[in-house]
């Protein structure tokens, strides 16, 4: 077994990886990320201003893969004698083919469901019968981050993998699953709307009469010196490897955040050693995590950290589609009519709406179907969902107190693209106190996540350096593509 | 008590900024409001680009001196301009005939365009696809500047110079008694003032409404739109590159290192500033004919802003007679963020000395009225 792996993995699919010019085991499928992390590599690329990069905190992870620059190397599956060597940010390719004459695909439905975690899952399962559904999933799994627990879920009956697959087994001929496949955005077409998608750099248009938003959250970022460092991981990027790919985030790992339990149940079943540091300060390490310092001074040998500060929803699919928010329990979330939607025709449920458990998200999802089932005349019993959801009262996310004080604000990161908290800290400092302005002075939430990670802890840092409420922050909307996508991909007049 | 000011800017766009910058720089007592945030109109969301090539006596001699303020204040506030040309790739003679009149008036008056060869193009930005290409206009003194820390900068200093700048605050109503401006209503309330300046561009027609001018001053906003992709190598792109042919596509890279800009798709009049779809394949199907290795790069995200268009792309500037001391800056047809720091040397002329050396005859706002429309400016990027 590799120096990281935490299962036997398929001797038939072994195989052998170069990664800059080095020899290494690797599974055929598994992505490159993963193989490399399995043999204890975490430096993978390179930002435009020079700070090592790994796969699994924030920032993209371009890679030259067999001599092709600017290759995504969390999606890219390895293959025998691939090649790959690290690159900066700012490096592509040169010579690309544009395939104009690539037929578009294009499916027409009564609903597409964006997001196939327990509430699209959910909405998909109770609209079947009746109703011709797209299911738009990015990842290449169904269950979004129910599907990374290791452990049984309230609510569910068995175990989250068997749970979803029971759930997939169910499926109709009414449901058409686009797995791997990221959503535009939401556009108005008339009667329809339009959600464009693409899967790797097939362009496919769906058109759909209603919608459901099941997009989900994203993890929180903490901030720390060092805290892009490889070997910092995002608490979903440490699900992943541990229960879907079978590979330890480190031998020893620091859990810091403020959900340290939902780490700690895992990897004790994993076997993992850990420490949980309630207040880190730096990470440290040449080209990897080989120390975790903490704001008393204490020092910590660990080789992988893990932030486990729990999830707030993905706001860009929601504000693009034309949504309103507001802040409530410590986070912005939609603000939703009667009918659960955010506009006329477009619902949302699950952890796009507020954070709270599985089988919670589940049953919204289930309601958003039953409405839409009754705008279409088929008969559902929405009510007995909502009464049903009334008994979870969502989550709250504690507010961190930002120690701009106590830390040396270049070195931690607020964003993936070289926007240190210093950047954002001088303009508040300097006493522009709008978000609005500090974004574009700062390029906060300008770069590849489009604010997904960092804008939260922009609005947060303003919120405490001036006194403004959350809720009155002036939030910026997300522009399409909610996802970022290759210009070739819709480099198309049809 | 209702502030009082001897000089009121309505628009916290580069214009009504550039311009409070220049007024507070001579002394004036100047307030501009701004309904949202300064910048939040157009001026975030322009292409950047700053050009002396256009097909008129005014606007280029009107650009040649913006471009020497750009210079001059962005070495003195420390913000990004950079003179990295305008590049025009022509694909037919009769394109290049048309060019070879337009770079004769630059040249008469001291801008250095010049036609230049496919493999001259080529050098300045290597990647260029050339193959249908058969000449360029090259003008290595245009360029282009970061809107958002220009803007700022002019913001700052001309509250340092005692300028005074309400953002958030929303005109209401202006108020007129016999034929003089005694104020303005405002979110905030009432601002006093003697003179009012229409610098809002997109909303012109109201705050003109508002005054109660009748003059047909047509200025009509419509939506433009424009892409921005992930940062690459710097200098791969120096120049704003121009194509008619392709979709009447600009674009440039931007100092951060994002390739920007946009093509002549346009939806108007309309206040809609939604990004399309329709767009995002359009841009991406012509920026890919001009530099094919785009295709490779991830676009980070597309939105829109307003092209103020008149009917013949040329702005509205000076004073309107039917209220007293009522001036307009408006109607910029997409190139308020280049001229701004002329236009505000210009309207700053008007306000204090009543003339200037500029050419603002040419943007006569009464011309509409007389239905003479001036010579269509080349309306891109």
């Amino acid at each position: 077994m590799r120096p990281l792996d935490l299962t036997e993995k398929d001797p038939s699919k072994k195989i052998t990886i170069y990664f800059e010019g080095k020899a290494y085991e690797a599974y055929e499928g598994e992505k490159i990320a993963v193989a490399l992390l399995a043999n204890g590599v975490y430096w993978l690329t390179t930002s435009t201003e020079g700070r090592k990069r790994g796969a699994f905190y924030f920032g993209p992870l371009p890679m030259v893969i067999n001599g092709v620059k600017n290759t995504d190397g969390r999606k890219t599956p390895a293959k025998e004698g691939m090649r790959i060597e690290r690159q900066n940010y700012g490096e592509f390719q040169e010579d690309v083919r544009i395939d104009e004459e690539k037929p578009l695909l294009r499916y027409v439905v009564d609903v597409a469901v964006i997001g196939a975690g327990p509430a699209g899952l959910g909405a998909v399962l109770e609209m079947q019968e009746h109703l011709t559904v797209a299911l738009i999933e990015e990842r290449s799994w169904l269950g979004g981050d129910f599907w990374l627990k290791g452990i049984r879920q309230e609510g569910f009956d068995g175990e989250p993998q068997e749970v979803i697959s029971g759930m997939r087994a169910k499926f109709n001929q009414n449901v058409r699953l686009l797995l791997k496949t990221s959503a535009l955005g939401v556009f108005d077409e008339g009667e329809y709307f339009l959600i464009p998608a693409v899967r790797g750099n097939q362009l496919i248009e769906i058109l759909a009469k209603r919608v459901v938003l099941a997009t989900g959250a994203v993890d929180n970022i903490l901030l720390f010196e060092n805290n892009d460092m490889p070997g910092v991981f995002r608490r979903a990027f440490a699900l992943e490897v541990m229960n879907l790919w079978g590979v330890a985030p480190g031998r020893k790992v620091a859990v810091v955040g403020s959900r340290p339990e939902e780490m700690t149940v895992e990897l004790e079943r994993w076997g993992i050693d850990y420490v949980v540091v309630p207040n880190p300060k730096r990470a440290e390490g040449k080209e990897s995590v080989e120390r975790l310092i903490d704001m008393n001074g204490n020092t910590y040998e660990v080789d992988a950290v893990i932030v486990a500060d729990g999830r707030r929803p993905d706001i860009n699919p929601i504000t693009q589609a034309g949504g309103r928010l507001r802040f409530r329990r410590g986070y912005y979330m939609p603000v939703l009519d009667a009918y659960h939607r955010i506009r006329e025709g477009i619902y949302a449920a699950g952890s796009a709406v507020s954070i709270k458990p599985h089988y919670a998200n589940y049953i919204e999802g289930r309601l958003a179907g039953a409405r839409i089932l009754k705008e279409f005349s088929f008969d559902a019993e929405p009510c007995i969902y909502e009464e049903k959801l009334r008994e979870y009262e969502p989550e709250a996310v504690p507010l961190h107190r930002i120690e701009s004080g106590s830390m040396n604000l270049e070195d931690v990161q607020i964003c993936g693209c070289d926007v240190s908290l210093k950047k954002v800290h001088d303009a508040v400092e300097s006493g522009i106190s709008d978000l609005q302005i500090i974004k574009r002075l700062t390029h906060l939430a300008m770069g590849f996540c489009q604010g997904r990670f960092c804008l939260f802890n922009g609005a947060l840092l303003v919120s405490q350096k001036t006194g403004v409420d959350m809720a009155r922050i002036d939030l910026p909307v997300a522009r399409p593509p909610i996802k970022n996508v290759r210009m070739k991909a819709v480099a198309r007049r049809d | 008590m209702a502030e009082r000011s001897e000089i009121l800017i309505i628009g916290g766009g580069i214009t009504g900024v550039a311009l409070a910058h220049e007024l507070a720089r001579r002394g004036e007592d100047v307030v501009l409001l701004e309904k949202r945030f300064i910048g939040s109109g157009s001026t975030f969301r322009c292409g950047t680009g700053i050009r002396q090539q256009f097909n008129d006596e005014a606007n280029v001699r009107l650009m040649k001196r913006s471009v020497e303020l750009w210079k001059r204040y962005s070495e003195e506030y420390g913000f990004s301009f950079q003179q990295t040309g305008y590049l025009f790739l022509l694909y037919d003679e009769e394109e290049v005939e048309e060019f070879r009149r337009n770079i004769a008036i630059q040249n008469r008056f001291g801008v250095p365009t010049r036609l230049i060869t496919p493999e001259e193009a080529k050098e300045i930005v290597p990647l260029l696809d050339i193959s249908e290409v058969i000449a360029a206009s090259w003008n290595p003194t245009d360029g282009k500047a970061d809107p958002f820390h220009s803007t700022a900068a002019f913001a700052l200093h001309a509250k340092e110079m005692g300028a005074r700048l309400y953002e958030r605050t929303e005109v209401k109503d202006i108020i007129v008694e016999n034929g003089e401006i005694k104020g303005v209503k405002t979110s905030r309330g009432l601002f006093k003032t003697g003179i009012v300046v229409n610098a809002t561009n997109a909303w012109a027609k109201l705050i003109n409404a508002m005054a109660g001018i009748r003059t047909k001053i047509p200025i009509e906003p419509y939506k433009h739109q424009a892409v921005i992709t992930q940062p690459i190598k710097p200098g791969s792109i120096n120049p704003m590159v121009i194509s008619f042919r392709y979709g009447h596509a600009y674009l440039t890279q931007t100092a951060h290192g994002g390739v920007v800009g946009g093509v002549g798709y346009e939806e108007g009049p309309t206040y809609d500033l939604s990004p399309s779809y329709e767009f995002l394949k359009e841009v991406s199907y012509y920026f890919t004919k001009i530099i094919p290795a785009l295709g490779d790069l991830l676009i980070l995200r597309t939105w829109a802003g307003y092209y103020a268009k008149t009917p013949d792309s040329n702005a509205a500037i000076g004073r309107i007679n039917e209220v007293d001391e009522f001036y307009i800056a408006a109607g910029f047809s997409g190139h308020g963020f280049m001229m701004a720091p002329a236009v505000a040397e210009m309207m700053a002329d008007l306000i204090t000395k009543g003339r200037t050396s500029l050419p603002a005859w040419w943007f006569d706002p009464y011309r509409f009225e007389r239905g003479e429309l001036r010579t269509t400016a080349i309306q891109m990027g």
